[in-house]
């Protein structure tokens, strides 16, 4: 009987195998944002606030897309960055609009200012752990500045041209 | 058959009068690992088989030893995976059960050292992003295996064999396990080691269980003194 009463046990724990979630904790590290910082461009250590600052994402057919930041005053900026295939160099263009209020506003003599940049990488995708998988990191990050007739940001820097974090700035624009 | 022995013992040895004295098989018991063979009838990710043996030393120890072949295929949210390779674990088995009489049924702890070569490859992988505003999540598909992998680990294993019929017996054992090496695949990790199972995220420990059965191949027989109580 007692036998028997085991064999009953033994079934039942053959279909019950425990499997813990895997959930990618929201502290890892994983495929990070690019920070970009302002800088005053006559005085070059400080961070200078841009005033009303409207940010868009451009795709590769040169679709204007949702906002990412929005009438905002910010001294910093943290962007999406696109990626597909890994080693092969992707761009992600932004639309950064200054003053975003001055299109909308009553008086005619003020304009917003839009300055394109096109900030170019190399995804390279780097295991994290059996919950998060695989993050995209970017490597040799290179930007341009689309010149306009009246670009409002001056200059830029490349502070780190490895994107692997979202500790600190990547890209500095002066202005 | 308990009056037999101790009428014919009696005689033999006058100054054990109260005493009884069985038969007992030393031999070396075969069997398989029948969850495994189940489990791969009915988990379409799981494929395997183990042969088990053990071989009685002395009254309370047995050597013992599991040999087995698994391809396990994990699927979690943003990876696709193979395992498959073959294992060895080899050890001891303590009996603590004392047993009733002339029966030979075992609660046991024991400690095995295991190792396994294995491949694994990476079937499907989808990048980690939170932020979706490009929409253009990105998964790439190209199979990738890792081979000549192999990893060294250590048991406790803990279990009862019981027999069911002459010789044969069912048996079910749990298996804690701490992993001392493993091959680590480039820019990857093992999430299942053959032998081993699972990896977790979080430290070197594993967990296996085992439902067996087994036969004795009884080699010779010792005498067994059973002293009745008052």
């Amino acid at each position: 009987m007692k036998k028997f009463s085991l064999l009953v046990i033994l079934i039942i724990l053959i279909g019950t195998s425990c499997e813990r979630d895997d959930i990618c904790a929201e502290t890892t590290t994983t495929t990070p944002h690019l920070i970009i910082r302002f800088y005053d461009i006559d005085e070059q250590d400080n961070t200078k606030q841009v005033r009303l600052l409207t940010v868009n994402g451009v795709d590769p057919e040169g679709n204007v897309l949702e906002n990412i930041v929005t009438n905002t005053s910010t001294d910093s900026i943290v962007l999406p960055l696109r990626f597909q295939n890994e080693n092969i160099v992707t761009a992600s263009i932004f639309e950064l609009k200054r003053d975003s209020d001055f299109d909308t506003d009553t008086n005619d003599t003020t304009l917003s200012n839009t300055d394109i940049i096109v900030v170019s990488y190399t995804p390279e995708f780097v295991y994290v752990s059996r919950a998060c998988g695989y993050k995209s990191v970017f490597n040799d990050t290179q930007n341009t500045l689309v010149i306009d007739s009246d670009n409002w940001i001056f200059s830029y820097e490349i502070i780190n041209p490895t994107i692997e974090n979202e500790n600190s700035a990547h890209i500095i624009l002066y202005h | 058959m308990m009056l037999c022995a101790l009428t014919s013992f009696s005689q033999a040895n006058p100054v054990a009068k109260d005493t009884a004295v069985f038969k007992q098989n030393y031999g070396l018991r075969i069997g398989g690992d029948i969850g495994k063979l189940v489990r791969s009838f009915l988990d379409d990710d799981y494929k395997g088989f183990e042969v088990n043996g053990d071989y009685r030393l002395t009254k309370k120890l047995y050597l013992a030893g599991e040999l087995g072949i698994e391809e396990k295929t994990t699927t979690t949210d943003y990876l696709n995976t193979t395992a498959n390779g073959s294992y060895f674990k080899a050890g001891v088995d303590y009996n603590s059960y004392v047993n009733w009489l002339d029966m030979e049924n075992m609660i046991y702890g024991g400690f095995r050292v295991g190792v396994s070569a294995f491949s694994q490859t990476l079937n499907s992988f989808t990048v980690y992003n939170t932020d979706q505003y490009w929409n253009e999540q990105f998964t790439n598909s190209t199979s990738q295996e890792f081979k000549g992998l192999s990893a060294i680990w250590t048991e406790l294993i803990f279990g009862i064999k019981v027999e069911v019929f002459n010789h044969l017996y069912i048996g079910l054992n749990g298996q804690l396990k701490v992993m001392i090496t493993q091959d680590e695949p480039v820019n990857f990790a093992n999430l299942y080691v053959p032998g081993f199972n699972k990896i977790y995220d979080s430290g070197r420990l594993g967990f296996g269980y085992g439902y067996t059965v087994s036969y004795l191949i009884p080699i010779f027989k010792k005498n067994k003194v059973v002293v009745p109580e008052e």
